[in-house]
Protein backbone atom coordinates (compact mmCIF):
# COMPACT_ATOMS: atom_id res chain seq x y z
CA UNK A 1 0.00 0.00 0.00
CA UNK A 2 1.07 3.58 -0.60
CA UNK A 3 0.22 6.90 1.02
CA UNK A 4 0.35 9.97 -1.20
CA UNK A 5 0.26 13.62 -0.18
CA UNK A 6 -0.47 16.23 -2.78
CA UNK A 7 -1.05 19.93 -2.11
CA UNK A 8 -3.53 21.55 -4.49
CA UNK A 9 -3.56 25.17 -5.61
CA UNK A 10 -7.12 26.40 -4.91
CA UNK A 11 -6.62 29.54 -6.98
CA UNK A 12 -6.56 27.60 -10.24
CA UNK A 13 -9.63 26.99 -12.30
CA UNK A 14 -8.99 23.27 -12.51
CA UNK A 15 -8.74 23.07 -8.75
CA UNK A 16 -12.03 24.91 -8.32
CA UNK A 17 -13.74 22.35 -10.50
CA UNK A 18 -12.25 19.50 -8.50
CA UNK A 19 -12.92 21.06 -5.09
CA UNK A 20 -16.45 21.87 -6.13
CA UNK A 21 -17.46 18.33 -6.92
CA UNK A 22 -16.39 15.13 -5.18
CA UNK A 23 -17.52 13.36 -8.34
CA UNK A 24 -14.90 15.21 -10.40
CA UNK A 25 -12.18 14.65 -7.81
CA UNK A 26 -13.05 10.96 -7.57
CA UNK A 27 -12.65 10.67 -11.32
CA UNK A 28 -9.35 12.55 -11.22
CA UNK A 29 -7.96 10.35 -8.42
CA UNK A 30 -9.08 7.15 -10.17
CA UNK A 31 -7.44 8.37 -13.36
CA UNK A 32 -4.10 8.39 -11.54
CA UNK A 33 -4.01 4.60 -11.51
CA UNK A 34 -3.62 2.20 -14.38
CA UNK A 35 -5.79 -0.22 -12.44
CA UNK A 36 -7.77 1.45 -9.68
CA UNK A 37 -9.68 -1.68 -8.65
CA UNK A 38 -9.35 -2.98 -5.08
CA UNK A 39 -6.92 -5.80 -4.21
CA UNK A 40 -6.75 -8.10 -1.16
CA UNK A 41 -4.51 -5.50 0.45
CA UNK A 42 -6.82 -2.55 0.16
CA UNK A 43 -8.56 -0.06 -2.08
CA UNK A 44 -8.14 3.49 -3.30
CA UNK A 45 -9.21 5.99 -0.65
CA UNK A 46 -8.80 9.75 -0.69
CA UNK A 47 -9.44 12.75 1.51
CA UNK A 48 -9.24 16.47 1.03
CA UNK A 49 -7.93 18.46 4.00
CA UNK A 50 -8.44 22.21 4.05
CA UNK A 51 -6.64 24.45 6.51
CA UNK A 52 -7.75 28.04 6.15
CA UNK A 53 -8.41 29.47 2.74
CA UNK A 54 -5.27 28.68 0.82
CA UNK A 55 -3.99 25.37 2.12
CA UNK A 56 -5.64 22.36 0.51
CA UNK A 57 -4.03 18.92 0.67
CA UNK A 58 -5.18 15.74 -1.04
CA UNK A 59 -4.25 12.49 0.71
CA UNK A 60 -4.57 9.18 -1.06
CA UNK A 61 -4.09 5.60 0.11
CA UNK A 62 -3.83 3.04 -2.67
CA UNK A 63 -2.58 -0.46 -3.52
CA UNK A 64 -0.43 0.95 -6.38
CA UNK A 65 1.70 4.03 -6.76
CA UNK A 66 -0.30 6.84 -8.32
CA UNK A 67 0.70 9.14 -11.16
CA UNK A 68 -0.95 12.51 -10.57
CA UNK A 69 0.66 14.39 -13.45
CA UNK A 70 -2.76 15.36 -14.76
CA UNK A 71 -3.72 16.74 -11.34
CA UNK A 72 -0.53 18.78 -11.09
CA UNK A 73 -1.14 20.24 -14.52
CA UNK A 74 -4.75 21.12 -13.82
CA UNK A 75 -4.74 22.04 -10.19
CA UNK A 76 -1.24 22.17 -8.74
CA UNK A 77 2.04 24.02 -9.22
CA UNK A 78 3.46 22.29 -12.31
CA UNK A 79 6.94 23.78 -12.04
CA UNK A 80 7.54 23.68 -8.30
CA UNK A 81 5.32 21.20 -6.44
CA UNK A 82 4.53 17.59 -7.20
CA UNK A 83 3.21 14.83 -4.99
CA UNK A 84 4.98 12.66 -2.43
CA UNK A 85 4.33 8.93 -2.27
CA UNK A 86 5.52 6.82 0.66
CA UNK A 87 5.42 3.10 1.21
CA UNK A 88 2.61 2.55 3.73
CA UNK A 89 3.47 -1.05 4.64
CA UNK A 90 6.16 -0.29 7.26
CA UNK A 91 3.62 1.67 9.25
CA UNK A 92 0.89 -0.93 8.76
CA UNK A 93 3.27 -3.67 9.89
CA UNK A 94 4.45 -1.68 12.90
CA UNK A 95 0.98 -1.33 14.47
CA UNK A 96 1.06 -2.80 17.97
CA UNK A 97 -1.45 -2.97 20.76
CA UNK A 98 -1.27 0.00 23.08
CA UNK A 99 0.33 2.43 20.64
CA UNK A 100 -1.11 5.94 20.64
CA UNK A 101 -1.62 7.95 17.47
CA UNK A 102 -3.13 11.27 16.52
CA UNK A 103 -5.73 10.56 13.86
CA UNK A 104 -7.83 12.39 11.31
CA UNK A 105 -10.82 10.96 9.52
CA UNK A 106 -13.44 12.40 7.22
CA UNK A 107 -16.50 10.19 7.27
CA UNK A 108 -20.11 10.06 6.19
CA UNK A 109 -21.96 9.21 9.41
CA UNK A 110 -25.31 7.65 8.52
CA UNK A 111 -27.86 5.38 10.11
CA UNK A 112 -30.35 3.11 8.48
CA UNK A 113 -33.81 4.47 9.11
CA UNK A 114 -37.33 4.39 7.83
CA UNK A 115 -39.81 7.23 7.74
CA UNK A 116 -43.42 6.55 8.66
CA UNK A 117 -44.69 6.35 5.11
CA UNK A 118 -41.73 4.45 3.70
CA UNK A 119 -41.73 0.74 3.13
CA UNK A 120 -37.95 0.47 2.80
CA UNK A 121 -35.17 1.76 5.01
CA UNK A 122 -32.69 4.22 3.66
CA UNK A 123 -29.37 5.57 4.93
CA UNK A 124 -30.06 8.93 6.57
CA UNK A 125 -27.36 11.28 7.80
CA UNK A 126 -26.62 11.92 11.43
CA UNK A 127 -27.16 15.61 11.94
CA UNK A 128 -25.81 16.84 15.24
CA UNK A 129 -22.24 16.83 16.50
CA UNK A 130 -23.33 14.56 19.33
CA UNK A 131 -24.85 12.00 16.95
CA UNK A 132 -21.83 12.10 14.67
CA UNK A 133 -19.43 11.56 17.56
CA UNK A 134 -21.56 8.70 18.83
CA UNK A 135 -21.50 7.17 15.35
CA UNK A 136 -17.71 6.90 15.54
CA UNK A 137 -17.66 5.81 19.19
CA UNK A 138 -20.05 2.95 18.34
CA UNK A 139 -17.58 1.67 15.76
CA UNK A 140 -14.21 1.97 17.47
CA UNK A 141 -14.16 -1.58 18.83
CA UNK A 142 -14.87 -3.08 15.43
CA UNK A 143 -12.25 -0.86 13.83
CA UNK A 144 -9.60 -2.10 16.22
CA UNK A 145 -8.89 0.95 18.34
CA UNK A 146 -10.23 2.90 21.26
CA UNK A 147 -10.20 6.63 21.88
CA UNK A 148 -7.85 7.96 24.50
CA UNK A 149 -9.79 9.55 27.31
CA UNK A 150 -8.52 12.79 28.67
CA UNK A 151 -9.06 12.40 32.39
CA UNK A 152 -8.44 16.08 33.09
CA UNK A 153 -12.13 16.75 33.67
CA UNK A 154 -14.19 15.10 36.38
CA UNK A 155 -15.78 12.74 33.85
CA UNK A 156 -13.57 11.00 31.32
CA UNK A 157 -14.14 12.60 27.93
CA UNK A 158 -12.84 10.80 24.85
CA UNK A 159 -10.21 12.81 22.99
CA UNK A 160 -12.33 13.49 19.92
CA UNK A 161 -13.37 16.67 18.16
CA UNK A 162 -15.22 17.39 14.97
CA UNK A 163 -13.17 20.02 13.22
CA UNK A 164 -15.38 20.39 10.17
CA UNK A 165 -18.83 19.29 9.16
CA UNK A 166 -21.10 20.00 6.26
CA UNK A 167 -23.35 18.69 3.54
CA UNK A 168 -22.08 18.27 0.00
CA UNK A 169 -24.58 18.33 -2.84
CA UNK A 170 -23.29 17.67 -6.32
CA UNK A 171 -24.34 16.16 -9.58
CA UNK A 172 -23.22 12.85 -10.81
CA UNK A 173 -22.56 12.42 -14.49
CA UNK A 174 -26.00 12.34 -15.93
CA UNK A 175 -28.00 14.56 -13.68
CA UNK A 176 -28.93 12.82 -10.46
CA UNK A 177 -28.13 14.83 -7.38
CA UNK A 178 -25.97 13.22 -4.71
CA UNK A 179 -26.19 14.50 -1.14
CA UNK A 180 -23.68 13.38 1.46
CA UNK A 181 -23.17 14.81 4.88
CA UNK A 182 -19.58 14.70 6.07
CA UNK A 183 -17.85 15.13 9.40
CA UNK A 184 -14.11 15.45 9.93
CA UNK A 185 -12.92 13.91 13.19
CA UNK A 186 -9.62 14.55 14.92
CA UNK A 187 -8.38 13.01 18.13
CA UNK A 188 -6.11 10.51 19.73
CA UNK A 189 -6.54 6.76 19.52
CA UNK A 190 -4.97 3.75 21.15
CA UNK A 191 -4.47 0.60 19.07
CA UNK A 192 -6.48 -2.34 20.40
CA UNK A 193 -6.43 -4.86 17.53
CA UNK A 194 -3.68 -4.19 14.98
CA UNK A 195 -5.21 -6.38 12.26
CA UNK A 196 -8.64 -4.74 12.49
CA UNK A 197 -7.10 -1.28 12.46
CA UNK A 198 -4.97 -2.21 9.48
CA UNK A 199 -8.13 -3.20 7.65
CA UNK A 200 -9.77 0.12 8.60
CA UNK A 201 -6.74 2.03 7.32
CA UNK A 202 -6.61 0.26 3.97
CA UNK A 203 -10.29 -0.41 3.23
CA UNK A 204 -11.79 2.69 4.78
CA UNK A 205 -14.54 3.44 7.26
CA UNK A 206 -18.21 3.90 6.54
CA UNK A 207 -19.91 4.96 3.35
CA UNK A 208 -19.23 7.34 0.45
CA UNK A 209 -15.62 6.17 0.11
CA UNK A 210 -15.54 7.18 -3.54
CA UNK A 211 -16.44 10.72 -2.52
CA UNK A 212 -13.63 11.43 -0.12
CA UNK A 213 -14.95 9.79 3.02
CA UNK A 214 -13.56 6.92 5.05
CA UNK A 215 -9.80 7.54 4.90
CA UNK A 216 -8.29 7.35 8.38
CA UNK A 217 -4.71 8.58 8.73
CA UNK A 218 -2.34 8.40 11.68
CA UNK A 219 0.30 10.85 12.81
CA UNK A 220 2.76 10.56 15.68
CA UNK A 221 1.10 11.32 19.00
CA UNK A 222 2.15 14.62 20.51
CA UNK A 223 1.89 13.25 24.02
CA UNK A 224 4.03 10.32 25.03
CA UNK A 225 1.95 7.16 24.97
CA UNK A 226 2.98 3.55 25.25
CA UNK A 227 4.20 3.60 21.64
CA UNK B 1 -14.24 62.67 32.20
CA UNK B 2 -17.11 60.37 33.04
CA UNK B 3 -19.29 58.40 30.66
CA UNK B 4 -22.58 56.55 30.90
CA UNK B 5 -22.98 53.49 28.71
CA UNK B 6 -26.28 52.21 27.31
CA UNK B 7 -27.05 48.93 25.60
CA UNK B 8 -29.55 49.44 22.80
CA UNK B 9 -30.88 46.10 21.64
CA UNK B 10 -34.25 44.93 20.48
CA UNK B 11 -36.19 43.18 17.74
CA UNK B 12 -36.74 46.51 15.98
CA UNK B 13 -35.05 49.89 16.23
CA UNK B 14 -35.57 53.03 14.17
CA UNK B 15 -33.08 55.88 14.23
CA UNK B 16 -34.14 58.50 11.73
CA UNK B 17 -32.17 61.59 10.92
CA UNK B 18 -33.63 62.57 7.57
CA UNK B 19 -37.21 61.33 7.65
CA UNK B 20 -39.74 63.42 5.77
CA UNK B 21 -43.48 62.86 5.23
CA UNK B 22 -44.42 59.27 4.41
CA UNK B 23 -40.91 57.86 4.01
CA UNK B 24 -39.51 57.25 7.52
CA UNK B 25 -35.89 56.22 7.13
CA UNK B 26 -33.43 54.88 9.65
CA UNK B 27 -29.67 55.24 10.08
CA UNK B 28 -27.51 52.15 10.57
CA UNK B 29 -26.54 53.35 14.05
CA UNK B 30 -28.42 55.18 16.81
CA UNK B 31 -28.67 58.93 16.40
CA UNK B 32 -27.84 61.51 19.02
CA UNK B 33 -31.33 62.95 18.86
CA UNK B 34 -32.87 59.52 19.35
CA UNK B 35 -30.73 58.62 22.35
CA UNK B 36 -31.02 62.09 23.94
CA UNK B 37 -34.78 61.80 23.45
CA UNK B 38 -34.81 58.45 25.21
CA UNK B 39 -32.73 59.84 28.08
CA UNK B 40 -35.04 62.87 28.32
CA UNK B 41 -38.03 60.53 28.52
CA UNK B 42 -36.30 58.59 31.29
CA UNK B 43 -35.66 61.80 33.22
CA UNK B 44 -39.26 62.88 32.77
CA UNK B 45 -38.44 66.02 30.74
CA UNK B 46 -41.50 67.25 28.82
CA UNK B 47 -41.31 67.71 25.07
CA UNK B 48 -41.51 71.50 25.37
CA UNK B 49 -38.74 71.77 27.99
CA UNK B 50 -35.24 73.02 27.05
CA UNK B 51 -32.63 70.37 26.25
CA UNK B 52 -29.31 72.25 26.20
CA UNK B 53 -27.86 70.36 29.14
CA UNK B 54 -28.36 66.97 27.46
CA UNK B 55 -27.57 68.10 23.93
CA UNK B 56 -24.14 69.34 25.04
CA UNK B 57 -23.02 65.84 26.08
CA UNK B 58 -20.53 64.18 23.74
CA UNK B 59 -22.08 61.17 22.09
CA UNK B 60 -20.71 58.04 20.40
CA UNK B 61 -22.01 54.62 19.39
CA UNK B 62 -20.48 51.28 18.56
CA UNK B 63 -22.21 48.80 16.25
CA UNK B 64 -21.90 45.52 18.13
CA UNK B 65 -24.34 43.64 15.92
CA UNK B 66 -25.39 45.35 12.71
CA UNK B 67 -28.71 43.56 12.26
CA UNK B 68 -30.71 43.90 9.07
CA UNK B 69 -32.63 46.69 7.42
CA UNK B 70 -36.34 45.97 7.37
CA UNK B 71 -38.94 47.86 5.37
CA UNK B 72 -42.50 48.10 6.55
CA UNK B 73 -44.98 49.18 3.90
CA UNK B 74 -47.83 50.49 6.01
CA UNK B 75 -51.40 50.61 4.75
CA UNK B 76 -53.26 51.75 7.82
CA UNK B 77 -56.96 52.65 7.69
CA UNK B 78 -59.03 54.82 9.94
CA UNK B 79 -62.61 53.92 10.93
CA UNK B 80 -65.26 56.60 10.67
CA UNK B 81 -68.77 56.36 12.11
CA UNK B 82 -71.36 57.46 9.53
CA UNK B 83 -74.65 59.14 10.57
CA UNK B 84 -76.63 55.98 9.71
CA UNK B 85 -74.61 53.91 12.22
CA UNK B 86 -72.38 52.08 9.71
CA UNK B 87 -68.58 52.29 9.88
CA UNK B 88 -66.62 53.37 6.83
CA UNK B 89 -62.87 52.97 6.55
CA UNK B 90 -60.69 55.62 4.97
CA UNK B 91 -57.05 54.98 4.11
CA UNK B 92 -54.29 56.94 5.76
CA UNK B 93 -51.41 57.95 3.46
CA UNK B 94 -49.37 54.89 2.40
CA UNK B 95 -46.08 55.06 4.24
CA UNK B 96 -42.71 53.29 4.11
CA UNK B 97 -41.18 52.81 7.55
CA UNK B 98 -37.66 51.44 7.86
CA UNK B 99 -36.28 49.61 10.87
CA UNK B 100 -33.02 47.97 11.90
CA UNK B 101 -33.98 44.53 13.12
CA UNK B 102 -32.05 42.29 15.48
CA UNK B 103 -29.25 44.79 16.11
CA UNK B 104 -27.23 45.56 19.23
CA UNK B 105 -25.58 48.93 19.80
CA UNK B 106 -23.47 50.42 22.54
CA UNK B 107 -24.22 54.10 23.06
CA UNK B 108 -21.97 56.25 25.23
CA UNK B 109 -22.61 59.77 26.57
CA UNK B 110 -19.71 61.74 28.02
CA UNK B 111 -20.12 64.66 30.41
CA UNK B 112 -19.84 65.84 33.99
CA UNK B 113 -20.09 63.18 36.66
CA UNK B 114 -23.24 64.51 38.29
CA UNK B 115 -25.15 64.75 35.04
CA UNK B 116 -23.98 61.37 33.84
CA UNK B 117 -24.91 59.66 37.10
CA UNK B 118 -28.35 61.26 36.92
CA UNK B 119 -28.84 59.80 33.45
CA UNK B 120 -27.79 56.33 34.61
CA UNK B 121 -30.23 56.49 37.51
CA UNK B 122 -33.05 57.81 35.34
CA UNK B 123 -32.61 55.04 32.75
CA UNK B 124 -32.80 52.44 35.52
CA UNK B 125 -36.14 53.81 36.73
CA UNK B 126 -37.56 55.84 33.85
CA UNK B 127 -40.33 58.39 34.15
CA UNK B 128 -41.75 57.63 30.68
CA UNK B 129 -41.30 54.30 28.87
CA UNK B 130 -37.99 53.87 27.05
CA UNK B 131 -38.04 53.08 23.36
CA UNK B 132 -35.50 52.69 20.61
CA UNK B 133 -36.21 55.57 18.26
CA UNK B 134 -39.89 54.86 17.75
CA UNK B 135 -42.65 54.17 20.21
CA UNK B 136 -43.27 50.69 18.76
CA UNK B 137 -39.70 49.54 19.46
CA UNK B 138 -39.22 48.59 23.12
CA UNK B 139 -35.72 47.64 24.26
CA UNK B 140 -34.87 43.99 24.92
CA UNK B 141 -33.08 43.59 28.22
CA UNK B 142 -31.70 46.26 30.56
CA UNK B 143 -30.52 49.45 28.89
CA UNK B 144 -28.22 50.88 31.57
CA UNK B 145 -24.70 49.47 31.70
CA UNK B 146 -23.39 51.85 34.34
CA UNK B 147 -21.09 54.85 34.76
CA UNK B 148 -17.39 54.61 33.91
CA UNK B 149 -14.43 56.88 34.65
CA UNK B 150 -13.04 57.16 31.16
CA UNK B 151 -13.27 59.21 28.02
CA UNK B 152 -15.69 58.54 25.17
CA UNK B 153 -13.18 56.92 22.80
CA UNK B 154 -11.72 54.79 25.56
CA UNK B 155 -15.15 53.52 26.60
CA UNK B 156 -16.02 52.59 23.00
CA UNK B 157 -12.73 50.71 22.69
CA UNK B 158 -12.78 48.84 26.00
CA UNK B 159 -16.35 47.85 26.88
CA UNK B 160 -16.96 44.17 26.09
CA UNK B 161 -18.60 43.00 22.85
CA UNK B 162 -22.35 42.66 23.40
CA UNK B 163 -23.51 40.69 20.38
CA UNK B 164 -25.47 37.49 21.03
CA UNK B 165 -23.59 34.42 22.22
CA UNK B 166 -24.37 32.41 19.10
CA UNK B 167 -23.10 35.20 16.89
CA UNK B 168 -19.90 35.46 18.89
CA UNK B 169 -19.35 31.70 18.64
CA UNK B 170 -19.91 31.78 14.90
CA UNK B 171 -17.43 34.64 14.53
CA UNK B 172 -14.66 32.19 15.60
CA UNK B 173 -11.82 34.75 15.55
CA UNK B 174 -10.51 35.92 18.92
CA UNK B 175 -10.92 39.60 18.12
CA UNK B 176 -13.61 41.47 16.27
CA UNK B 177 -13.47 44.77 14.42
CA UNK B 178 -16.47 46.96 15.17
CA UNK B 179 -17.58 50.23 13.59
CA UNK B 180 -17.92 53.31 15.77
CA UNK B 181 -19.71 56.59 15.05
CA UNK B 182 -18.94 59.48 17.41
CA UNK B 183 -19.06 63.25 17.71
CA UNK B 184 -16.01 64.76 16.05
CA UNK B 185 -13.58 66.86 18.07
CA UNK B 186 -13.64 70.55 17.17
CA UNK B 187 -10.24 70.19 15.48
CA UNK B 188 -11.28 67.19 13.35
CA UNK B 189 -12.36 68.59 10.02
CA UNK B 190 -12.92 65.47 7.93
CA UNK B 191 -16.24 64.42 9.43
CA UNK B 192 -19.70 64.17 7.92
CA UNK B 193 -22.56 66.48 8.78
CA UNK B 194 -25.89 65.11 9.93
CA UNK B 195 -28.89 67.07 11.13
CA UNK B 196 -29.02 65.34 14.44
CA UNK B 197 -28.70 67.62 17.48
CA UNK B 198 -32.08 67.96 19.18
CA UNK B 199 -32.95 71.62 19.81
CA UNK B 200 -36.58 71.04 20.63
CA UNK B 201 -38.83 67.97 20.69
CA UNK B 202 -41.93 70.17 20.76
CA UNK B 203 -44.44 68.20 18.67
CA UNK B 204 -45.64 71.39 16.98
CA UNK B 205 -42.20 72.58 16.00
CA UNK B 206 -39.38 70.06 16.18
CA UNK B 207 -35.93 71.47 15.57
CA UNK B 208 -32.63 69.81 14.95
CA UNK B 209 -29.18 71.35 14.50
CA UNK B 210 -26.23 69.92 12.58
CA UNK B 211 -23.44 67.86 14.10
CA UNK B 212 -20.18 66.54 12.71
CA UNK B 213 -19.59 62.80 13.07
CA UNK B 214 -16.46 60.70 12.66
CA UNK B 215 -16.58 57.03 11.75
CA UNK B 216 -13.89 54.65 12.93
CA UNK B 217 -13.23 51.07 13.95
CA UNK B 218 -12.11 49.44 17.18
CA UNK B 219 -10.71 45.98 17.93
CA UNK B 220 -12.54 44.19 20.74
CA UNK B 221 -11.84 40.78 22.27
CA UNK B 222 -14.32 38.06 21.40
CA UNK B 223 -15.12 36.16 24.61
CA UNK B 224 -16.40 33.18 22.61
CA UNK B 225 -13.59 33.10 20.07
CA UNK B 226 -12.41 29.59 19.31
CA UNK B 227 -9.83 30.25 16.64
CA UNK B 228 -6.74 28.35 17.55
CA UNK B 229 -4.18 28.07 14.82
CA UNK B 230 -5.08 24.64 13.52
CA UNK B 231 -2.17 22.25 13.79
CA UNK B 232 -1.92 20.49 10.47
CA UNK B 233 -2.38 16.74 10.66
CA UNK B 234 0.62 15.18 8.90
CA UNK B 235 0.43 11.44 8.28
CA UNK B 236 3.73 11.65 6.34
CA UNK B 237 5.59 12.36 9.59
CA UNK B 238 5.65 8.71 10.61
CA UNK B 239 6.75 7.55 7.15
CA UNK B 240 10.04 9.39 6.89
CA UNK B 241 8.67 12.85 6.12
Amino acid sequence: MFLTKMPLNPRRRGARKLLGSPQALHAAVQAGFADPSPTEEGRVLWRLDTYGQHRVVLYTVSPDKPDFTHLVEQAGWPTTETWQTRDYDPLLDSLRMGQRWQFRLTANPVRSARHKEWTETKPLAHVTVKQQKQWLLDRTTRLGFQLVTSDSASEAEPDLTIVERGTRRFNRQGSDLVTISTATFEGQLEVAEPMALRHALTFGIGRAKAYGCGLLTLAPSLRKGAG
Amino acid sequence: MTVVALRLAGPLQAWGSRSRFVRRETEKAPTKSGVIGMVAAAKGIRRTDPLEELADLRFGVRIDQPGQLLRDFQTAQRPKKEKDGTTSWSSLPLSQRYYVSDAVFLAVLEGERRLVEDIDEAVRSPEFPLYLGRRSCPPAGPVALGVFDSGLEEALATLPWMAGTRRQQRHRANTVRLTTVRDAHPDETDGELVQDIPVSFDPNRRQYAWRTITRGTVEIDNPHGTAEKAEEHDPMASLGG
